[in-house]
Protein backbone atom coordinates (compact mmCIF):
# COMPACT_ATOMS: atom_id res chain seq x y z
CA UNK A 1 0.00 0.00 0.00
CA UNK A 2 0.88 3.48 -0.79
CA UNK A 3 0.34 6.85 0.66
CA UNK A 4 0.27 9.83 -1.66
CA UNK A 5 0.56 13.10 -0.02
CA UNK A 6 -1.14 15.86 -2.14
CA UNK A 7 -1.48 19.38 -0.76
CA UNK A 8 -0.94 18.58 2.57
CA UNK A 9 -0.99 21.49 5.34
CA UNK A 10 -0.81 21.77 8.88
CA UNK A 11 -0.22 24.72 11.63
CA UNK A 12 0.21 25.35 15.31
CA UNK A 13 1.64 28.69 16.73
CA UNK A 14 4.42 29.75 14.88
CA UNK A 15 4.73 25.98 13.12
CA UNK A 16 4.14 25.20 9.24
CA UNK A 17 3.97 22.26 7.84
CA UNK A 18 3.40 22.31 4.21
CA UNK A 19 4.09 19.14 2.04
CA UNK A 20 3.25 19.73 -1.96
CA UNK A 21 3.57 16.36 -3.56
CA UNK A 22 5.12 13.25 -2.03
CA UNK A 23 4.63 9.69 -2.51
CA UNK A 24 5.34 7.10 0.16
CA UNK A 25 5.81 3.78 -1.99
CA UNK A 26 4.21 0.40 -0.83
CA UNK A 27 6.55 -2.70 0.64
CA UNK A 28 9.46 0.16 1.19
CA UNK A 29 11.36 1.78 3.98
CA UNK A 30 11.34 5.10 4.13
CA UNK A 31 13.34 7.34 6.60
CA UNK A 32 12.12 11.04 7.27
CA UNK A 33 15.14 12.75 7.85
CA UNK A 34 15.79 16.57 9.55
CA UNK A 35 17.07 19.20 12.04
CA UNK A 36 15.13 18.88 15.28
CA UNK A 37 11.79 21.10 14.74
CA UNK A 38 11.78 20.14 11.10
CA UNK A 39 8.29 19.24 11.26
CA UNK A 40 9.37 15.47 10.61
CA UNK A 41 7.03 14.70 14.01
CA UNK A 42 3.86 16.59 13.04
CA UNK A 43 4.31 14.97 9.27
CA UNK A 44 4.33 11.74 11.24
CA UNK A 45 1.74 12.42 13.29
CA UNK A 46 -0.75 14.08 10.10
CA UNK A 47 0.19 10.82 8.22
CA UNK A 48 -1.49 8.96 11.21
CA UNK A 49 -4.21 10.70 12.01
CA UNK A 50 -3.37 11.96 15.35
CA UNK A 51 -3.46 15.64 13.81
CA UNK A 52 -6.03 17.20 11.88
CA UNK A 53 -5.36 17.86 8.65
CA UNK A 54 -7.98 20.47 6.95
CA UNK A 55 -8.54 19.34 3.86
CA UNK A 56 -8.57 15.78 1.95
CA UNK A 57 -4.70 15.52 1.29
CA UNK A 58 -3.78 12.28 2.18
CA UNK A 59 -4.79 9.45 -0.25
CA UNK A 60 -4.06 5.61 0.76
CA UNK A 61 -3.91 3.82 -2.54
CA UNK A 62 -6.09 6.48 -4.06
CA UNK A 63 -8.68 6.22 -1.23
CA UNK A 64 -9.13 9.48 0.68
CA UNK A 65 -7.91 9.16 4.11
CA UNK A 66 -10.16 11.65 5.98
CA UNK A 67 -13.01 9.75 4.75
CA UNK A 68 -11.99 6.93 7.06
CA UNK A 69 -13.48 5.87 10.64
CA UNK A 70 -10.83 6.10 13.81
CA UNK A 71 -11.03 2.29 13.22
CA UNK A 72 -11.07 2.08 9.96
CA UNK A 73 -8.11 4.14 9.46
CA UNK A 74 -6.35 2.31 11.90
CA UNK A 75 -6.65 -1.21 10.23
CA UNK A 76 -4.42 0.79 7.59
CA UNK A 77 -1.83 2.75 9.70
CA UNK A 78 -0.10 2.23 12.75
CA UNK A 79 1.90 4.77 14.91
CA UNK A 80 4.36 4.41 17.30
CA UNK A 81 5.16 7.90 19.45
CA UNK A 82 8.36 8.99 20.06
CA UNK A 83 7.65 9.83 23.49
CA UNK A 84 6.05 6.45 25.59
CA UNK A 85 3.58 8.03 28.15
CA UNK A 86 2.81 4.74 30.48
CA UNK A 87 1.17 5.63 34.01
CA UNK A 88 0.57 1.62 35.01
CA UNK A 89 2.94 -1.38 34.68
CA UNK A 90 1.30 -3.79 31.87
CA UNK A 91 2.67 -7.09 31.07
CA UNK A 92 4.84 -7.10 27.63
CA UNK A 93 1.40 -9.17 26.38
CA UNK A 94 -0.97 -7.22 27.80
CA UNK A 95 0.68 -4.09 26.20
CA UNK A 96 0.78 -5.46 22.59
CA UNK A 97 -2.49 -6.80 23.13
CA UNK A 98 -3.55 -3.31 23.26
CA UNK A 99 -3.11 -2.99 19.11
CA UNK A 100 -6.29 -5.00 18.53
CA UNK A 101 -8.50 -2.38 19.73
CA UNK A 102 -9.62 -1.24 16.46
CA UNK A 103 -10.89 -4.78 16.10
CA UNK A 104 -12.56 -4.96 19.09
CA UNK A 105 -15.82 -2.96 20.50
CA UNK A 106 -15.42 -0.78 23.73
CA UNK A 107 -17.32 -3.13 25.22
CA UNK A 108 -15.21 -6.20 24.89
CA UNK A 109 -12.34 -7.96 26.02
CA UNK A 110 -9.60 -9.59 23.48
CA UNK A 111 -10.22 -13.00 22.00
CA UNK A 112 -7.71 -15.72 22.17
CA UNK A 113 -7.57 -15.24 18.22
CA UNK A 114 -6.41 -11.64 19.41
CA UNK A 115 -4.12 -13.10 21.82
CA UNK A 116 -2.66 -15.18 19.37
CA UNK A 117 -2.06 -12.30 16.97
CA UNK A 118 -0.16 -10.39 19.84
CA UNK A 119 2.15 -13.87 20.76
CA UNK A 120 3.03 -14.33 17.24
CA UNK A 121 4.09 -10.29 16.84
CA UNK A 122 6.23 -11.01 20.18
CA UNK A 123 7.65 -13.81 18.00
CA UNK A 124 8.48 -12.07 14.89
CA UNK A 125 10.24 -9.02 16.42
CA UNK A 126 12.54 -11.87 18.27
CA UNK A 127 10.78 -11.60 21.92
CA UNK A 128 8.89 -14.67 22.13
CA UNK A 129 9.07 -15.51 26.23
CA UNK A 130 8.64 -12.53 27.50
CA UNK A 131 4.94 -12.02 27.60
CA UNK A 132 4.90 -12.38 30.88
CA UNK A 133 7.80 -9.72 31.54
CA UNK A 134 6.14 -5.65 32.98
CA UNK A 135 6.83 -3.54 30.34
CA UNK A 136 8.32 -1.02 32.55
CA UNK A 137 11.23 -3.03 33.74
CA UNK A 138 12.02 -3.96 29.95
CA UNK A 139 15.56 -1.96 28.25
CA UNK A 140 14.90 0.72 26.11
CA UNK A 141 15.89 -1.37 22.74
CA UNK A 142 13.05 -4.23 24.23
CA UNK A 143 10.98 -1.87 25.07
CA UNK A 144 11.04 -0.37 20.64
CA UNK A 145 10.70 -3.92 19.93
CA UNK A 146 7.50 -4.38 22.35
CA UNK A 147 6.12 -0.99 20.69
CA UNK A 148 6.67 -2.63 16.82
CA UNK A 149 4.78 -5.68 18.45
CA UNK A 150 1.98 -3.96 19.26
CA UNK A 151 2.13 -2.24 15.65
CA UNK A 152 1.57 -5.68 14.40
CA UNK A 153 -0.68 -6.64 16.56
CA UNK A 154 -2.96 -3.74 14.77
CA UNK A 155 -2.39 -5.89 11.52
CA UNK A 156 -2.40 -2.43 9.29
CA UNK A 157 -0.28 -2.14 6.22
CA UNK A 158 1.72 0.72 7.11
CA UNK A 159 3.62 1.22 10.06
CA UNK A 160 4.53 4.86 11.16
CA UNK A 161 7.63 4.58 13.67
CA UNK A 162 8.32 8.16 15.38
CA UNK A 163 12.50 8.00 16.02
CA UNK A 164 12.34 4.11 16.32
CA UNK A 165 16.31 5.04 17.41
CA UNK A 166 16.77 7.22 19.84
CA UNK A 167 18.16 6.66 23.15
CA UNK A 168 19.69 2.97 21.85
CA UNK A 169 22.90 2.18 21.67
CA UNK A 170 24.00 0.64 18.46
CA UNK A 171 23.18 -2.83 18.72
CA UNK A 172 19.84 -1.88 19.37
CA UNK A 173 19.67 0.79 16.44
CA UNK A 174 20.69 -2.37 14.27
CA UNK A 175 18.08 -4.64 15.55
CA UNK A 176 15.45 -2.09 15.07
CA UNK A 177 16.14 -0.92 11.47
CA UNK A 178 16.78 -4.49 10.67
CA UNK A 179 13.46 -5.24 11.95
CA UNK A 180 12.00 -2.56 9.74
CA UNK A 181 13.69 -4.09 7.07
CA UNK A 182 11.97 -7.47 7.43
CA UNK A 183 8.76 -5.64 7.95
CA UNK A 184 9.06 -4.68 4.07
CA UNK A 185 10.44 -7.28 2.67
CA UNK A 186 9.01 -10.51 4.60
CA UNK A 187 5.30 -9.24 5.62
CA UNK A 188 5.37 -6.37 2.71
CA UNK A 189 4.59 -3.52 5.07
CA UNK A 190 4.82 0.38 4.17
CA UNK A 191 7.35 1.49 7.20
CA UNK A 192 7.94 5.29 7.63
CA UNK A 193 10.35 6.24 10.13
CA UNK A 194 11.80 9.28 10.90
CA UNK A 195 15.59 9.27 11.75
CA UNK A 196 18.41 11.09 13.18
CA UNK A 197 21.09 8.68 12.33
CA UNK A 198 22.13 9.66 8.44
CA UNK A 199 24.49 6.65 7.89
CA UNK A 200 21.26 4.56 9.10
CA UNK A 201 19.21 5.96 7.19
CA UNK A 202 21.33 5.65 4.39
CA UNK A 203 21.90 1.56 5.23
CA UNK A 204 18.50 0.44 5.79
CA UNK A 205 15.78 2.61 3.67
CA UNK A 206 14.94 2.29 0.08
CA UNK A 207 13.85 5.88 0.17
CA UNK A 208 14.69 9.02 1.93
CA UNK A 209 12.34 12.27 2.78
CA UNK A 210 14.71 15.47 3.85
CA UNK A 211 12.58 18.13 5.71
CA UNK A 212 13.68 21.46 6.71
CA UNK A 213 11.48 24.43 8.21
CA UNK A 214 8.41 22.55 7.49
CA UNK A 215 8.67 21.76 3.73
CA UNK A 216 10.57 18.59 2.01
CA UNK A 217 13.51 19.66 0.49
CA UNK A 218 14.35 16.66 -1.83
CA UNK A 219 13.34 13.09 -1.72
CA UNK A 220 14.29 9.88 -3.26
CA UNK A 221 16.45 6.81 -3.39
CA UNK A 222 19.50 7.44 -0.98
CA UNK A 223 22.17 6.64 -3.38
CA UNK A 224 20.47 9.54 -6.01
CA UNK A 225 19.32 12.34 -3.68
CA UNK A 226 21.80 12.31 -1.01
CA UNK A 227 24.65 14.66 -1.76
CA UNK A 228 26.99 17.47 0.36
CA UNK A 229 25.14 20.43 -0.72
CA UNK A 230 21.52 18.35 -0.07
CA UNK A 231 23.26 17.83 3.99
CA UNK A 232 24.35 21.29 4.41
CA UNK A 233 20.86 22.95 3.16
CA UNK A 234 18.77 21.15 5.40
CA UNK A 235 21.58 20.58 9.17
CA UNK A 236 23.10 24.13 8.18
CA UNK A 237 26.67 22.60 8.87
CA UNK A 238 29.82 21.81 6.80
CA UNK A 239 28.77 18.43 6.11
CA UNK A 240 30.60 16.29 3.57
CA UNK A 241 30.43 11.94 2.39
CA UNK A 242 33.30 9.74 1.60
CA UNK A 243 32.87 6.45 0.79
CA UNK A 244 34.68 3.83 2.55
CA UNK A 245 34.29 0.27 1.83
CA UNK A 246 31.04 0.39 0.01
CA UNK A 247 29.63 2.64 2.78
CA UNK A 248 28.90 6.06 2.96
CA UNK A 249 29.92 8.40 5.84
CA UNK A 250 29.08 11.19 6.63
CA UNK A 251 31.25 13.73 8.36
CA UNK A 252 30.48 16.53 10.15
CA UNK B 1 1.44 -22.14 40.13
CA UNK B 2 1.05 -18.41 39.95
CA UNK B 3 -1.75 -18.85 37.36
CA UNK B 4 -3.63 -20.99 39.64
CA UNK B 5 -2.77 -18.69 42.91
CA UNK B 6 -4.32 -15.66 41.19
CA UNK B 7 -7.76 -17.84 39.78
CA UNK B 8 -7.96 -18.52 43.72
CA UNK B 9 -7.67 -15.42 44.86
CA UNK B 10 -9.85 -13.93 42.23
CA UNK B 11 -12.86 -16.61 43.46
CA UNK B 12 -12.48 -15.61 47.05
CA UNK B 13 -12.73 -12.19 46.33
CA UNK B 14 -15.56 -12.79 44.10
CA UNK B 15 -17.07 -14.32 47.38
CA UNK B 16 -15.72 -12.39 49.92
CA UNK B 17 -18.72 -9.54 49.88
CA UNK B 18 -21.60 -12.76 49.55
CA UNK B 19 -20.39 -14.04 52.70
CA UNK B 20 -19.49 -10.85 54.39
CA UNK B 21 -22.96 -9.53 53.77
CA UNK B 22 -24.65 -12.72 55.50
CA UNK B 23 -22.50 -12.72 58.31
CA UNK B 24 -23.02 -9.36 58.71
CA UNK B 25 -26.65 -9.31 58.66
CA UNK B 26 -26.57 -11.16 62.18
CA UNK B 27 -24.26 -7.97 63.22
CA UNK B 28 -25.19 -5.42 65.55
CA UNK B 29 -27.07 -3.94 68.82
CA UNK B 30 -29.68 -6.42 68.31
CA UNK B 31 -28.08 -9.84 67.43
CA UNK B 32 -29.50 -12.28 65.31
CA UNK B 33 -27.75 -15.53 65.48
CA UNK B 34 -27.14 -17.44 62.53
CA UNK B 35 -29.88 -20.09 63.29
CA UNK B 36 -32.73 -17.41 63.59
CA UNK B 37 -31.11 -15.29 60.59
CA UNK B 38 -31.71 -18.54 58.42
CA UNK B 39 -35.33 -18.94 60.08
CA UNK B 40 -36.01 -15.35 59.09
CA UNK B 41 -35.20 -15.54 55.53
CA UNK B 42 -36.85 -18.90 54.95
CA UNK B 43 -40.08 -17.06 56.80
CA UNK B 44 -39.86 -14.36 54.78
CA UNK B 45 -39.52 -16.38 51.59
CA UNK B 46 -42.48 -18.75 52.46
CA UNK B 47 -44.50 -17.24 55.17
CA UNK B 48 -46.73 -19.63 55.68
CA UNK B 49 -44.48 -23.21 55.97
CA UNK B 50 -41.70 -21.14 57.47
CA UNK B 51 -41.17 -21.30 61.41
CA UNK B 52 -41.93 -18.58 63.76
CA UNK B 53 -39.83 -15.62 64.13
CA UNK B 54 -40.05 -12.37 66.15
CA UNK B 55 -41.38 -9.49 64.16
CA UNK B 56 -38.43 -7.29 66.03
CA UNK B 57 -35.84 -9.79 64.32
CA UNK B 58 -37.70 -9.48 60.89
CA UNK B 59 -38.11 -5.87 61.26
CA UNK B 60 -34.47 -5.54 61.56
CA UNK B 61 -33.47 -7.68 59.47
CA UNK B 62 -35.20 -6.31 56.47
CA UNK B 63 -36.51 -2.86 57.03
CA UNK B 64 -32.48 -1.64 58.42
CA UNK B 65 -30.18 -4.15 58.01
CA UNK B 66 -30.78 -5.15 54.28
CA UNK B 67 -31.08 -2.47 53.00
CA UNK B 68 -28.04 -1.02 54.95
CA UNK B 69 -25.90 -3.84 53.69
CA UNK B 70 -27.23 -3.82 49.98
CA UNK B 71 -26.01 -0.36 50.00
CA UNK B 72 -22.52 -1.08 51.15
CA UNK B 73 -22.08 -3.82 48.76
CA UNK B 74 -23.08 -1.83 45.76
CA UNK B 75 -21.76 1.74 47.33
CA UNK B 76 -18.57 -0.02 47.41
CA UNK B 77 -18.17 -1.61 44.21
CA UNK B 78 -19.40 1.53 42.34
CA UNK B 79 -16.77 3.84 44.27
CA UNK B 80 -13.87 1.48 43.76
CA UNK B 81 -15.01 0.51 40.26
CA UNK B 82 -15.47 4.68 39.94
CA UNK B 83 -12.10 5.13 40.79
CA UNK B 84 -10.10 2.49 39.31
CA UNK B 85 -11.53 3.83 35.77
CA UNK B 86 -11.06 6.87 36.48
CA UNK B 87 -7.29 6.54 37.51
CA UNK B 88 -7.17 4.36 34.12
CA UNK B 89 -8.87 7.21 31.81
CA UNK B 90 -6.40 10.08 33.71
CA UNK B 91 -3.50 7.70 33.38
CA UNK B 92 -2.58 8.56 37.06
CA UNK B 93 -3.09 6.09 39.79
CA UNK B 94 -3.96 9.11 42.62
CA UNK B 95 -6.82 10.00 40.67
CA UNK B 96 -10.46 8.95 42.29
CA UNK B 97 -13.37 10.98 42.41
CA UNK B 98 -13.03 12.71 45.05
CA UNK B 99 -10.12 14.60 44.01
CA UNK B 100 -11.72 15.31 41.26
CA UNK B 101 -14.06 16.84 42.49
CA UNK B 102 -17.23 14.75 41.94
CA UNK B 103 -17.97 13.86 45.13
CA UNK B 104 -18.50 17.30 46.68
CA UNK B 105 -20.53 18.23 43.45
CA UNK B 106 -22.49 15.02 43.67
CA UNK B 107 -22.63 16.28 47.53
CA UNK B 108 -23.68 19.56 46.44
CA UNK B 109 -26.44 18.47 44.10
CA UNK B 110 -27.70 16.31 46.90
CA UNK B 111 -27.82 18.62 49.45
CA UNK B 112 -29.25 21.06 47.47
CA UNK B 113 -32.79 18.48 46.93
CA UNK B 114 -32.86 17.70 49.92
CA UNK B 115 -32.62 20.99 51.53
CA UNK B 116 -34.80 23.31 49.30
CA UNK B 117 -36.58 20.99 46.56
CA UNK B 118 -37.53 18.47 49.39
CA UNK B 119 -38.68 15.01 48.38
CA UNK B 120 -40.14 16.00 45.09
CA UNK B 121 -36.73 15.75 43.55
CA UNK B 122 -34.58 12.71 43.70
CA UNK B 123 -31.48 13.72 45.28
CA UNK B 124 -29.78 11.17 42.71
CA UNK B 125 -30.58 13.18 39.66
CA UNK B 126 -29.71 16.85 41.43
CA UNK B 127 -25.87 15.10 42.87
CA UNK B 128 -25.46 13.73 39.43
CA UNK B 129 -26.02 17.19 37.32
CA UNK B 130 -23.42 18.89 39.62
CA UNK B 131 -21.02 15.89 39.87
CA UNK B 132 -20.88 16.02 36.13
CA UNK B 133 -20.70 19.64 36.48
CA UNK B 134 -17.65 19.64 38.86
CA UNK B 135 -15.70 17.15 36.82
CA UNK B 136 -16.16 18.72 33.60
CA UNK B 137 -15.10 22.20 35.32
CA UNK B 138 -12.10 20.61 36.63
CA UNK B 139 -11.62 19.50 32.72
CA UNK B 140 -11.96 22.89 31.27
CA UNK B 141 -10.12 24.84 33.95
CA UNK B 142 -7.47 22.35 33.99
CA UNK B 143 -7.35 23.05 30.29
CA UNK B 144 -6.87 20.33 28.04
CA UNK B 145 -8.84 16.84 28.15
CA UNK B 146 -5.87 14.68 28.22
CA UNK B 147 -4.59 16.35 31.68
CA UNK B 148 -0.93 16.83 33.41
CA UNK B 149 -1.07 15.42 36.90
CA UNK B 150 -0.23 18.91 38.81
CA UNK B 151 -3.16 20.82 36.86
CA UNK B 152 -5.71 17.87 37.06
CA UNK B 153 -5.18 17.52 40.76
CA UNK B 154 -4.58 21.12 41.56
CA UNK B 155 -7.78 21.73 39.89
CA UNK B 156 -9.67 19.06 41.51
CA UNK B 157 -9.10 20.63 45.18
CA UNK B 158 -9.79 24.37 43.81
CA UNK B 159 -13.47 22.04 42.24
CA UNK B 160 -13.73 20.91 45.37
CA UNK B 161 -12.99 23.96 47.41
CA UNK B 162 -16.05 25.81 45.52
CA UNK B 163 -18.65 23.28 45.70
CA UNK B 164 -17.81 22.38 49.71
CA UNK B 165 -18.41 26.46 49.81
CA UNK B 166 -21.53 26.00 47.91
CA UNK B 167 -22.37 23.10 50.25
CA UNK B 168 -22.20 25.68 53.34
CA UNK B 169 -24.39 27.88 51.86
CA UNK B 170 -27.22 25.48 51.43
CA UNK B 171 -26.28 24.35 55.40
CA UNK B 172 -26.59 28.04 56.28
CA UNK B 173 -29.99 28.46 54.90
CA UNK B 174 -31.16 24.87 55.77
CA UNK B 175 -33.42 25.10 58.77
CA UNK B 176 -32.24 23.63 61.84
CA UNK B 177 -34.28 20.18 61.35
CA UNK B 178 -33.08 19.56 57.91
CA UNK B 179 -28.92 20.90 59.13
CA UNK B 180 -29.08 18.14 61.12
CA UNK B 181 -30.24 15.23 59.17
CA UNK B 182 -27.59 16.92 56.17
CA UNK B 183 -24.66 17.11 58.48
CA UNK B 184 -25.04 13.55 59.52
CA UNK B 185 -25.71 12.54 55.60
CA UNK B 186 -22.63 14.49 54.34
CA UNK B 187 -20.13 12.70 56.91
CA UNK B 188 -21.18 9.64 55.29
CA UNK B 189 -23.53 7.03 56.53
CA UNK B 190 -25.39 4.05 55.40
CA UNK B 191 -27.84 3.95 58.35
CA UNK B 192 -30.43 6.41 56.16
CA UNK B 193 -30.44 3.54 53.95
CA UNK B 194 -34.47 3.07 52.85
CA UNK B 195 -35.63 0.72 49.92
CA UNK B 196 -37.13 3.97 48.52
CA UNK B 197 -33.92 5.66 47.84
CA UNK B 198 -32.06 2.38 46.97
CA UNK B 199 -35.19 1.43 44.40
CA UNK B 200 -33.21 4.60 42.16
CA UNK B 201 -29.81 4.20 43.69
CA UNK B 202 -29.13 0.29 43.32
CA UNK B 203 -30.19 -0.03 39.44
CA UNK B 204 -28.51 3.29 38.93
CA UNK B 205 -25.06 1.77 40.65
CA UNK B 206 -25.56 -1.51 39.24
CA UNK B 207 -25.93 -0.40 35.09
CA UNK B 208 -23.07 1.72 36.07
CA UNK B 209 -20.38 -0.77 37.36
CA UNK B 210 -21.76 -3.57 35.05
CA UNK B 211 -21.27 -0.91 32.01
CA UNK B 212 -17.69 0.16 33.39
CA UNK B 213 -16.78 -3.73 33.56
CA UNK B 214 -17.96 -4.41 29.87
CA UNK B 215 -15.13 -1.78 29.30
CA UNK B 216 -12.34 -3.14 31.43
CA UNK B 217 -10.50 -4.06 28.64
CA UNK B 218 -11.36 -0.84 27.27
CA UNK B 219 -9.39 1.19 29.97
CA UNK B 220 -6.25 0.06 29.53
CA UNK B 221 -6.09 1.30 25.92
CA UNK B 222 -7.30 4.78 27.35
CA UNK B 223 -4.76 4.90 30.16
CA UNK B 224 -2.04 5.06 27.13
CA UNK B 225 -1.42 8.61 25.57
CA UNK B 226 -4.46 9.90 23.45
CA UNK B 227 -2.48 10.13 20.48
CA UNK B 228 -1.64 6.36 20.65
CA UNK B 229 -5.16 5.32 21.30
CA UNK B 230 -6.29 6.92 18.93
CA UNK B 231 -3.63 5.94 16.38
CA UNK B 232 -5.13 2.64 17.61
CA UNK B 233 -8.84 2.94 16.44
CA UNK B 234 -10.34 4.57 19.77
CA UNK B 235 -12.72 7.14 19.57
CA UNK B 236 -10.98 8.60 22.49
CA UNK B 237 -13.28 11.49 23.33
CA UNK B 238 -16.23 9.97 23.25
CA UNK B 239 -14.84 7.16 25.04
CA UNK B 240 -13.37 9.04 27.60
CA UNK B 241 -16.87 11.04 28.03
CA UNK B 242 -18.50 7.86 27.66
CA UNK B 243 -16.26 6.51 31.33
CA UNK B 244 -16.95 10.20 32.90
CA UNK B 245 -20.36 10.05 32.68
CA UNK B 246 -20.66 6.75 34.14
CA UNK B 247 -18.41 7.33 36.86
CA UNK B 248 -20.21 10.20 37.91
CA UNK B 249 -23.70 8.46 37.10
CA UNK B 250 -22.63 6.06 39.98
CA UNK B 251 -20.59 8.13 42.49
CA UNK B 252 -23.97 10.85 42.44
CA UNK B 253 -25.93 7.12 43.21
CA UNK B 254 -23.81 6.63 45.91
CA UNK B 255 -23.65 9.50 47.57
CA UNK B 256 -27.22 10.78 46.86
CA UNK B 257 -27.99 7.91 49.42
CA UNK B 258 -24.64 7.37 51.80
CA UNK B 259 -23.19 10.90 51.56
CA UNK B 260 -19.16 11.65 50.94
CA UNK B 261 -17.15 8.21 51.71
CA UNK B 262 -14.16 9.10 50.28
CA UNK B 263 -10.91 7.57 49.27
CA UNK B 264 -12.51 3.76 48.74
CA UNK B 265 -11.94 4.47 45.10
CA UNK B 266 -8.22 5.08 46.11
CA UNK B 267 -7.34 2.65 48.14
CA UNK B 268 -9.24 -0.28 46.89
CA UNK B 269 -8.27 -0.28 43.35
CA UNK B 270 -4.54 0.20 44.14
CA UNK B 271 -4.38 -2.71 46.29
CA UNK B 272 -5.85 -4.63 43.44
CA UNK B 273 -3.32 -3.58 41.29
CA UNK B 274 -0.58 -4.43 44.00
CA UNK B 275 -2.13 -8.04 44.27
CA UNK B 276 -3.21 -8.96 40.47
CA UNK B 277 -0.80 -6.20 38.33
CA UNK B 278 -2.36 -3.28 36.21
CA UNK B 279 -4.49 -5.63 33.50
CA UNK B 280 -7.57 -3.03 34.00
CA UNK B 281 -9.60 -7.04 33.01
CA UNK B 282 -8.67 -7.69 36.78
CA UNK B 283 -8.15 -4.69 38.32
CA UNK B 284 -11.72 -3.75 37.41
CA UNK B 285 -14.13 -6.54 38.60
CA UNK B 286 -11.68 -7.17 41.16
CA UNK B 287 -12.12 -3.54 42.87
CA UNK B 288 -15.64 -4.15 42.86
CA UNK B 289 -15.73 -7.22 44.62
CA UNK B 290 -12.72 -5.96 47.07
CA UNK B 291 -14.33 -2.27 47.42
CA UNK B 292 -17.59 -4.52 48.36
CA UNK B 293 -16.49 -6.07 50.77
CA UNK B 294 -14.01 -2.95 52.47
CA UNK B 295 -16.93 -0.95 52.87
CA UNK B 296 -19.16 -3.90 54.24
CA UNK B 297 -16.37 -4.39 56.79
CA UNK B 298 -16.40 -0.27 57.41
CA UNK B 299 -19.96 -0.51 57.97
CA UNK B 300 -20.14 -3.28 60.34
CA UNK B 301 -17.59 -1.80 62.56
CA UNK B 302 -19.03 1.22 62.98
CA UNK B 303 -21.69 -0.23 63.67
CA UNK B 304 -20.42 -2.24 66.65
CA UNK B 305 -17.11 -0.42 67.80
CA UNK B 306 -18.59 2.60 69.69
CA UNK B 307 -22.11 2.45 71.75
CA UNK B 308 -22.75 5.38 69.52
CA UNK B 309 -22.66 5.00 65.89
CA UNK B 310 -19.56 6.26 64.14
CA UNK B 311 -20.14 8.34 60.50
CA UNK B 312 -18.51 5.79 57.71
CA UNK B 313 -17.26 8.40 55.74
CA UNK B 314 -14.78 9.54 58.77
CA UNK B 315 -13.67 5.94 59.06
CA UNK B 316 -12.96 5.66 55.25
CA UNK B 317 -10.92 9.09 55.44
CA UNK B 318 -9.26 8.32 58.73
CA UNK B 319 -7.72 5.39 56.90
CA UNK B 320 -7.11 6.40 53.44
CA UNK B 321 -5.49 10.03 54.03
CA UNK B 322 -2.36 8.09 55.54
CA UNK B 323 -2.92 5.60 52.68
CA UNK B 324 -2.49 8.20 49.86
CA UNK B 325 0.19 9.90 51.58
CA UNK B 326 2.35 6.58 51.54
CA UNK B 327 0.92 6.15 47.60
CA UNK B 328 2.17 9.78 46.69
CA UNK B 329 5.72 9.47 48.15
CA UNK B 330 6.07 6.23 46.34
CA UNK B 331 4.07 7.16 43.19
CA UNK B 332 7.61 9.05 41.54
CA UNK B 333 9.41 6.11 41.48
CA UNK B 334 6.58 3.33 40.96
CA UNK B 335 3.90 4.35 39.08
CA UNK B 336 4.39 7.19 36.52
Amino acid sequence: MSIEVRGLFFGYEDFRLSVEDLCFEGRKVTSIVGRNGAGKSTFLKCLAGVLPVPKPSLFLDGRNLASLRVRERAKLISYVPQELVLAFNYSVLDFVLMGRAAFLSPFSVPSREDLGTAAEALQFVGLEGFEKRDFSRLSSGERRLVLIARTLAQSAEILLLDEPTTFLDPKHEVEVMNLCRKLALDKGKTVIVTLHNLEMAIKYSDAMVFMKEGRVVASGRPDEVLNTDLLEQVYDIPMSIVTYDGKKIILR
Amino acid sequence: MKNKKAKVLAVVLFLLPFILTLASLSIGRFHIPPKDLGRTIIQAISPSAGPEVSAAARDILFRIRLPRLLLALMAGAALSVSGASLQALFKNPLVNEYILGISFGAAFGAALSLVFLGKNFPAQAAAFIFALGAVLAVLLISGRFESHTVSLLLTGVIVSAFFQALLSLVEFFASPYALQSLFFWLMGSLSLATWKDLSISLPVMAVGVAALILMRWRLNVLSLSEEEAKSMGVNVRREKLLVILLTSMITAAATAVAGVIGWIGLIVPHLVRMMVGADNRKVVPLSAALGASVLIIADDITRVAATFEIPIGILTSLIGIPFFIILLRRSGKVWL
